[in-house]
C-alpha cells in the first residue's frame, strides 16, 4: 500500500492516492498531497478557498459537494479550478483535501 | 434540487428556422437529444396532463364509457405510429416500456439455442448485452460485424456472414455515438431473400428520418417514444411484420378472454403484459402528431445545418478530434457529434461545459461500448456526445463551439507545462 510520509508520520493512501483515513488529514497533509500528487510547490489562497470548501462541506456532509457549487462558493470557474489543480477537482483538489476518491459529484 | 438555472446563451426563446416557442422554463443549452429530447413540445405536456387528469382510468378494461375512450387512446397511437413506421396491421404494433424492452422481446422470443446472429460494433448494449446473454448461455453463435473508418457498416461484410443456421440480423439504423445511418435496406433485401429475420433499432432515427419497415426491408423495428418522437420516457415499442412470430417470453394480464390461462397468441396482447402506460402513451401521441405536423424533412434538416456549423467550428479548434464526423455524406447522418479534448478526459470536458456554459451534453461510453473499443476512445474513457434536436439554435452552437475552444486552449497550455 502506498503511503505519505510526513515529518514523524506515516499516512496510509489507497491505490489510487486518496487518504485511506480522512480524519488523519490537517493543511501540513494537504500540503504534502499537493506536492505528491500534482507536483504543486505552493499552494495560493485560491487553492486553499477550493480546498477548504472542499473539506468543510466532507465535514458537515460526509460526501464531496457537487461541483456547481464548489464553482458558486469559491467564485472560480471550473476552467480556473483546472488550472489551479491538473487532475481536476476530483482526482486533484478533492484528494489534497484528504477525500476518499468521490463517487459521481466532483 | 437545483433546477432553477437560466441558459446563459439562450438570448431569443424562438428557435428561428422552425419558429419554436423555446419554453421559459429550459435553464440549460441542451445538446443531449440522442438521450432523450428535451424539453417536449408544451402540446405533449398538455395533452398528458389532460388525459391524466380527465380520463386516467386503466384503458380497455372496464366497461364504462371513458375508460373505453382511454382504450380508443391506445389505439389511436397504435394506429399513428403503425403508419409512421410503415404497417399494414395497427394491431402489430406493440406497445413496451422503450427501446431495450422492445429489442429483448424480439431478440429474446426470435432467437434460441443452436441459432447463427449477426451484429454490428455499433450496437447499444440494448442489443450487445441482449446478444451477448445469448451467446453465453444459450449457445448462440453471434458475429460482431467492425465498422470502417467514416463510421458505416458495410452490408457486403454482414451478408458474407450468414450462414445456413443464421436466424436474425440486429442492427441499429443509426449509431448513437457517432451518428451515422446505417444501409440497412441492402441488408434486408438479403435477410429477406433468405428467410433470415432482420430486427432493426430505430432509437435514434425514428422522427429524424424515415423508418419504415418495407424500406429498411425488416422484420421487426423497435423503438423508443422519449428522443425524436418527442414523447415522454416509459414510452416505446416494436412493430412486427406480419408472418413473424415472436415467442412469448413473458405473460400476464390483458383485459380481454380473461378466463384463458395460457397467455394470448395474437397481436398486440401476444407481446403487452399488464396495464398500459397511458399517460406515456398519451404523450407519445401528441410528440409524433406534433413531429408530423412540422415535418420530420424539416426538422432533420434544421438539425443538420446546426449540425453542419457545430462540426465546422470544432474541426477548426486545435486539440479537438472528431469521430466519424465526414461533412461529404451528410445525407447519410444525424446530427450526432462525438469529439474529445487533448489533455482533458472526456468527462471533464463535459462537467466543465455544464458547469462553466451551461451546455448539456453526454460524455462516457454512450451504452455503446464496442464503438468506443473500435475507435481506441474506450482508454479515454469515452468521448463528449453534443446531440441536437429541434429547439436547438444556432447561437447555442456558437456559444458551444467557443465553450469548447477555450477548453481546448486550457488544453494546450496544461500539456506545454
Amino acid at each position: 500500500m502506498a503511503v505519505l510520509k510526513l515529518e514523524g508520520r506515516t499516512l496510509k493512501l489507497s491505490d489510487e492516492g486518496y487518504l485511506v483515513k480522512p480524519k488523519k488529514w490537517d493543511e501540513d497533509v494537504a500540503c504534502e498531497m499537493a506536492r505528491v500528487a500534482e507536483g504543486l510547490a505552493e499552494l495560493t489562497d485560491e487553492h486553499w478557498a477550493v480546498i477548504r470548501y472542499i473539506r468543510r462541506h466532507f465535514v458537515a456532509h460526509k460526501r464531496a459537494p457537487l461541483i456547481r457549487a464548489l464553482c458558486e462558493e469559491t467564485d472560480l470557474s471550473l476552467k480556473r479550478i483546472y488550472q489551479l489543480f491538473p487532475s481536476g477537482p476530483a482526482k486533484g483538489a478533492c484528494k489534497i483535501a484528504g477525500l476518499p476518491r468521490p463517487d459521481g459529484c466532483v | 434540487m437545483r433546477l432553477a438555472r437560466k441558459d446563459p446563451i439562450l438570448e431569443s426563446t424562438r428557435n428561428p428556422f422552425l419558429e419554436l416557442d423555446i419554453p421559459s422554463d429550459v435553464g440549460i443549452s441542451y445538446l443531449d437529444n440522442a438521450a432523450t429530447s428535451y424539453p417536449k413540445p408544451a402540446e405533449v405536456y398538455d395533452f398528458m396532463d389532460m388525459v391524466y387528469r380527465k380520463a386516467g382510468v386503466n384503458p380497455g378494461r372496464s366497461g364504462f364509457d371513458l375508460c373505453r375512450e382511454a382504450g380508443d387512446l391506445i389505439d389511436e397511437t397504435r394506429g399513428i405510429l403503425c403508419s409512421l413506421f410503415g404497417g399494414t396491421d395497427p394491431n402489430r404494433l406493440v406497445f413496451g416500456h422503450n427501446a431495450t424492452d422492445a429489442l429483448n422481446l424480439a431478440i429474446f422470443g426470435l432467437i434460441g439455442p443452436g441459432d447463427h446472429v449477426v451484429t454490428t460494433q455499433l450496437e447499444h448494449n440494448s442489443v450487445v448485452r441482449p446478444l451477448w446473454t445469448l451467446q453465453e448461455d444459450e449457445r448462440v453463435e453471434v458475429d460482431w460485424i467492425e465498422f470502417g473508418a467514416a463510421g458505416f457498416v458495410d452490408p457486403e461484410a454482414i451478408v458474407e456472414r450468414l450462414r445456413a443456421n443464421t436466424k436474425a440480423v440486429v442492427m441499429n439504423h443509426a449509431s448513437n455515438v457517432l451518428g451515422t445511418v446505417q444501409d440497412v435496406a441492402a441488408v434486408g433485401e438479403v435477410c429477406r431473400e433468405r428467410g433470415i429475420h432482420l430486427i432493426v433499432d430505430v432509437s435514434q432515427t425514428a422522427g429524424k428520418i424515415p423508418a419504415r419497415m418495407d424500406d429498411l426491408a425488416a422484420d421487426v423495428i423497435c423503438f423508443t417514444g422519449h428522443k425524436s418522437l418527442m414523447g415522454p420516457m416509459g414510452t416505446g415499442g416494436l412493430y412486427v411484420r406480419e408472418g413473424v412470430e415472436i415467442r412469448k417470453t413473458r405473460a400476464g394480464g390483458t383485459g380481454v378472454r380473461s378466463a384463458e390461462r395460457r397467455h394470448l397468441d395474437e397481436y398486440p396482447y401476444r407481446l403487452e403484459f399488464g396495464t398500459h402506460n397511458l399517460i406515456g402513451i398519451a404523450g407519445l401521441n401528441a410528440g409524433v402528431r406534433w413531429v408530423e405536423g412540422i415535418g420530420m424533412e424539416a426538422i432533420h434538416a434544421q438539425e443538420m445545418t446546426l449540425w453542419q456549423a457545430l462540426r465546422d467550428g470544432l474541426s477548426g479548434i486545435d486539440g479537438v478530434t472528431l469521430y466519424c464526423q465526414d461533412a461529404r455524406r451528410p445525407a447519410d447522418r444525424i446530427a450526432v457529434l462525438s469529439f474529445n479534448v487533448s489533455g482533458f478526459e472526456a468527462a471533464d470536458v463535459g462537467t466543465m461545459l455544464d458547469v462553466d456554459s451551461g451546455i448539456a451534453c453526454r460524455t462516457g461510453l454512450h451504452c455503446a461500448p464496442m464503438v468506443h473499443e473500435a475507435l481506441g476512445t474506450d482508454e479515454l474513457h469515452g468521448s463528449v456526445r453534443l446531440s441536437l434536436g429541434p429547439y436547438n439554435t444556432p447561437e447555442q452552437i456558437d456559444r458551444t463551439i467557443e465553450a469548447v475552444r477555450e477548453i481546448a486552449e486550457l488544453g494546450a497550455s496544461r500539456r506545454s507545462t
